[in-house]
């Protein structure tokens, strides 16, 4: 009789402990300070810059959730309309597309009203389109900007016998299909070392170097099926990840089978396990990260048809953000000339303020882990010649369906058949990849 | 009737009814949790499948959130829209066989060798009982996800302990992910693994519960090993057997977690070869957006598991009818 | 798992040549059974320690062939990663208190319940008993699309009341509960304290209670070890990691661009290394409890 009293007892005492706790981490914060929350994916916040703020504004707590990618963009539409919503949200670029659209758009603080149109002239003007939303607002300040080059190994290009300074490289693959043959003279020639490490990254490089990719700029219809822009790149990706065929199996391909960012990717970096990587300027630290044994070893090249955009992001503040102002603070000065260039010198992403790119910091910036190439250089006339590509309401989902096509090409899984293409081509992957689509997104 | 038990009776009656009142305060006592149940059990199933008739995307949502006029949701209702095109969607088809394979790999092998595991560990004789006992428990305390990660190591392709060994006898390495059987299996391992221990212990207590009685006299009419097993001890645990097949069904079919993580995404695999259910609806629900859709598949989810309870139930009724024989 | 299988075969084939097998009637253990036992304890062994030497070496070691089968030294690199990635130590208080609060309301709940629907004349009792186990059939994740709104609306992301409070109660327990007090409460007992005159509440207190103290307790462990490894709710619910729970820590570091695995490994280490250092202390409590409820379901 008296254990249940005292489990009674208990569990209240309990219960009100576990809801106290929780109630406290709700509303602990002293009057003066501040606590900007921050919602990320990767590496859109690097953390000695970060650093540099901390240091200089001991009143305000950033707190930075990185989450998974398609989490954190789902999670931010859902809590955009609730008072749950960060100080500041990261966008990439794929999901930029429908966080444009004019409602959407509506529940992101207009950082115009916040002195965003003063520094507008500060960033490359494609780049800072691409924040405004469809309903005329500026919702987000551009990150980085990507730009494409080929990284390439000099030790696996000397063995094949191929070139090893970049002009000479450049000149190897003036085209896309170019890039492929050398691409299998090298496999030929170096036996079980792939040429480049996934072939699916062909795909977002040609694709993103033409102006439109699967929704019209100006009717903003879907135009995906019909873009020959979208066809080819496809078409390159799939010859690529398929360069022949034995026993109705894809036998062959100019790229090893591992997915980028996995574990396997860095464990067959150090290996020498593949001999190029589209590399965009974000790619570069993570080939440092990821293979810290092979500095010096690695070369840049320029990529066929010069330049592409590979990826970026929009830092924004949603409307009903707890603290507007200060968040304002910190974005405008993590992305100012200053802090990019900082950014850029550390951890190689290229800054999107284009009036950096004549300083001799980035101009003569040369990095002796890819053989004291001028990266600097490189990249600034690639971003330079970037043009914009419209971004529609639903390209990551498009794009994840078209990356699963490719790979069932790779893996040899396209087992189903469609239209009049047989299972295991590359006409049915494309086929059945038009149906998901459809299938998906309902466009 | 004799007077003395009319009283009796009619006293019986006054006292039941005084105990029906006086125990209608057991209301009370069900009623925080049927509250709860309600509100969180059955109104979010209610209003799934209530959502599965709607056009519900992500943008009707919103639209419903800033402005609150009823008009857009008259506009999205959808009648049977979403079922038509549900009944016609080949993934939702192989997201059933994929469950349904990896729920055969699965069950099946796990069901005989708890069986005999149990079996083993009944025996009075057996040194450490405790030991093994508690040591077979170990795999269920762990998390989903850890299992997974672990799993994905452990099955990956260029660098996983299995296709190490494999190659070291000679083997081709196996897509343990891309392979469809291959996938199917190494998740089925993971289910396996983890509730191996338990069911064992779970027939262990059936099989100690059997009487003796049953076995001696079994012994006495000169009944063999294998005739024991089939007509004294599998019908003894036929509740045991029905209870878990049950579970594991039910398991089995909102199996979500371990291809999740498997996979590292929504897809279940480039050609969705592992893709399950449950599975399938948040990918429609989350990745895709579409609301409405994913709640159409949560009911096709809910109608599958009535059929298979429905012959789950039959399957019992016979065998008890068998017994009776 | 074959060979186990036929081993095991052989194991009763041998034992039982020229009688049956009697369970009750102790014979001769043969060693095969010894070896099948230890190959399962091994098996269920070894994901743990494997966990260890992924996460003691370093990332490059894993992508040797051969691998290491041996821990190395670099396990308390491993944990500094964790730590500066993830506020690991805070994520395994916040879970401890949380699967102690939904554990306790959790055995509270369900035993009123149980006892209700076990021995009392409640209204409408089958009726509820059917539209409960209906229910229960269901897949969890059906609703979480509806219970994410709810939660938005409410406001709670973000707040341990979105965990705690749709889990304070389930069935499961109160048909556990039900079985278990149907089962160990005889009648008789009940009878006579109702003769006595005792209130349902007397009833409750002074009877119920003590005789499935036992039970409520394995319950209360299986709650919390399932609140424990909890992680698609939490995960949904969650964005501060000052909040996380040791589920969503652990695919924090599974979530970054480039997956580190000695220290993916390393986190669900250390998540499930306190679980292990309960199981130690209460492991054969649990054993017993899912034996008894076996039988008694």
């Amino acid at each position: 009789m008296k254990l249940g009293i005292r489990i009674r007892t208990g569990l209240a005492v309990a219960v009100a402990t576990g809801l106290a706790v929780a109630g406290a981490g709700v509303g602990a914060q002293a009057a003066s300070n501040v606590t900007l929350t921050v919602w990320s994916y990767g590496n859109v916040f690097e953390p000695k810059i970060v650093d540099m703020y901390r240091k200089a504004h001991p009143d305000v707590t950033i707190k930075i959730t990185k989450m998974n990618l398609d989490d954190e963009h789902n999670k931010l539409l859902y809590a955009l309309p609730s008072r749950a919503v960060p100080d500041v949200a990261a966008v990439e670029m794929a999901y930029m597309g429908q966080f444009r659209q004019p409602m959407i758009a509506a529940q992101f603080t207009n950082l115009n009203t916040l002195g965003a149109n003063k520094i507008a002239s500060d960033y490359l003007p494609f780049r800072w389109a691409q924040g405004t939303g469809l309903n005329g607002a500026q919702i987000g300040l551009p990150t980085d900007v990507g730009g494409l080059a080929v990284a390439y190994r000099t030790d696996l290009f000397k063995k094949a016998g191929f070139p090893t300074k970049r002009e000479e490289v450049t000149a190897l693959w003036p085209t896309w299909e170019k890039f492929i043959t050398v691409g299998k003279q090298f496999q030929n020639k170096v036996p079980g070392v792939g040429f480049m490490d996934s072939t699916g990254t062909l795909f977002a490089a040609v694709l993103n170097q033409g102006t439109e990719k699967y929704y019209d700029a100006k009717s903003r219809a879907a135009i995906y099926r019909t873009n020959p822009t979208v066809k080819r790149a496809f078409d390159i990706a799939a010859k690529a990840g398929c360069t022949f065929m034995r026993n109705n199996k894809c036998a062959g391909s100019i790229g090893t089978k591992i997915n980028q960012f996995s574990p396997d990717w860095g464990a067959a970096m150090n290996k020498g396990a593949f001999a190029a990587v589209l590399a965009p300027a974000w790619m570069l630290d993570y080939i440092k990260q990821q293979a810290p044994g092979t500095k010096g070893k690695w070369d840049i090249a320029a990529v066929p048809g010069g330049g592409g955009n590979m990826g970026g992001s929009m830092l924004t503040i949603p409307k009903k953000a707890k603290n507007a102002k200060a968040a304002w603070d910190f974005i405008s000065w993590y992305l100012a000339p200053a802090q990019q260039l900082k950014t850029f010198q550390l951890y190689g992403l290229f800054p999107t303020t284009y009036k950096m790119y004549s300083q001799p910091s980035i101009k003569n910036y040369k990095d002796p882990f890819f053989n004291n190439a001028p990266v600097g250089a490189i990249y600034s006339s690639s971003a330079m010649k970037l043009k914009p590509i419209y971004a529609g309401a639903k390209d990551r989902l498009i794009d994840s369906t078209f990356g699963q096509a490719l790979a069932r090409i790779t893996q040899g899984t396209q087992t189903k058949s469609c239209g009049s293409f047989p299972a295991q081509t590359s006409g049915a992957a494309w086929c059945q990849a038009l149906q998901d689509i459809q299938h998906n997104v309902g466009q | 009737m004799t007077a003395i038990s009319q009283t009796l009776k009619s006293r019986k009656r006054r006292r039941m009814s005084a105990i029906a009142r006086q125990d209608r305060v057991g209301l009370f006592y069900v009623a925080p949790f049927f509250v709860h149940f309600v509100l969180f059990g059955a109104i979010p199933i209610v209003f799934t499948t209530a959502l599965a008739f709607f056009n519900a995307d992500f943008q009707t949502y919103y639209e419903f959130i800033t402005n609150h006029q009823l008009s857009v949701l008259t506009n999205a209702f959808a009648g049977l829209d979403n079922f038509r095109e549900l009944f016609k969607d080949s993934y939702f088809w192989l997201a059933l066989r994929n469950t349904f394979s990896i729920w055969l790999i699965s069950t099946v092998p796990q069901l005989i060798i708890a069986f005999g595991l149990a079996s083993l560990l009944a025996n009075a004789r057996l040194r450490a009982s405790t030991f093994w006992r508690t040591a077979l428990m170990i795999p269920n305390i762990t998390s989903v996800l850890a299992v997974a990660i672990v799993f994905q190591q452990l099955f990956g392709r260029d660098f996983g302990i299995f296709n190490v060994l494999l190659h070291y006898v000679g083997h081709k390495p196996i897509e343990w992910v891309a392979g469809t059987i291959p996938s199917h299996f190494a998740i089925a391992t993971m289910i396996n693994w983890r509730w191996l221990g338990y069911n064992s212990l779970i027939f262990l207590a059936a099989i100690l519960a059997i009487p003796k009685e049953l076995y001696e006299s079994a012994a006495l009419d000169g009944a063999s090993r294998w005739q024991t097993v089939r007509y004294v001890t599998i019908p003894q645990m036929k509740n045991t057997i029905t209870f878990m097949l049950v579970m594991g069904t039910i398991g089995g079919l909102g199996l979500f977690v371990e291809p999740l993580t498997y996979g590292g995404g929504f897809d279940g695999g480039a050609n969705s070869q592992f893709l399950t259910m449950t599975l399938y609806l948040y990918k429609q629900a989350f990745m895709n957006q579409r609301l409405g859709y994913g709640a159409a598949i949560g009911v096709g989810i809910t109608l599958v598991v009535m059929i298979i309870s429905a012959i789950n139930f039959m399957i019992t009724r016979s065998i008890a009818g068998e017994e009776s024989k | 798992m074959t060979a186990t299988l036929e081993q095991m075969e052989t194991t009763t084939q041998q034992s039982a040549s020229p009688k049956p097998r009697r369970r009750s009637i102790s014979k001769r253990v043969s060693p095969f059974t010894y070896v099948a036992l230890t190959l399962m304890t091994f098996i269920s062994v070894f994901p743990f320690y494997w966990m260890y030497v992924v996460a003691s070496n370093g990332s490059e070691e894993i992508s040797k062939i051969p691998p290491s089968l041996t821990p190395g030294g670099n396990f308390p690199n491993v944990v500094n990663t964790i730590t500066q990635a993830v506020p690991f130590w805070h994520a395994i208080l916040n879970t401890a208190i949380v699967s102690t609060v939904i554990a306790l309301c959790n055995v509270f709940f369900s035993t009123l319940a149980g006892f209700a629907l076990a021995k009392l004349r409640v209204p409408g009792k089958r009726g509820m008993l059917l539209f409960i186990i209906g229910t229960m059939m269901l897949p969890a994740q059906l609703g979480v699309i509806f219970m994410y709104m709810v939660m938005s609306w409410l406001n709670w992301i973000n707040d341990f009341k979105a965990l705690v409070v749709p889990a304070i109660v389930g069935a499961f327990g109160v048909f556990w509960m039900r079985q278990i007090i149907d089962s160990q409460l005889p009648n008789e007992l009940l009878e006579a304290a109702r003769i006595d005159g005792a209130s349902v509440f007397r009833i409750y207190r002074s009877i119920v209670v003590p005789t499935v103290l036992p039970a409520a307790f394995v319950l209360g462990l299986f709650s919390f070890l399932g609140t424990w490894n909890d992680y698609l709710w939490p995960s949904l619910v969650l964005n501060d990691p000052e909040r996380f729970t040791v589920q969503v820590a652990i695919t924090q570091l599974n979530n970054s661009y480039t997956v580190d695995y000695a220290a993916n490994m390393g986190a669900a280490l250390l998540g499930t290394t306190p679980l292990l250092l309960l199981f130690i202390f209460v492991g054969r409590r649990l054993v017993a409890g899912v034996m008894e409820g076996a039988v008694k379901g």
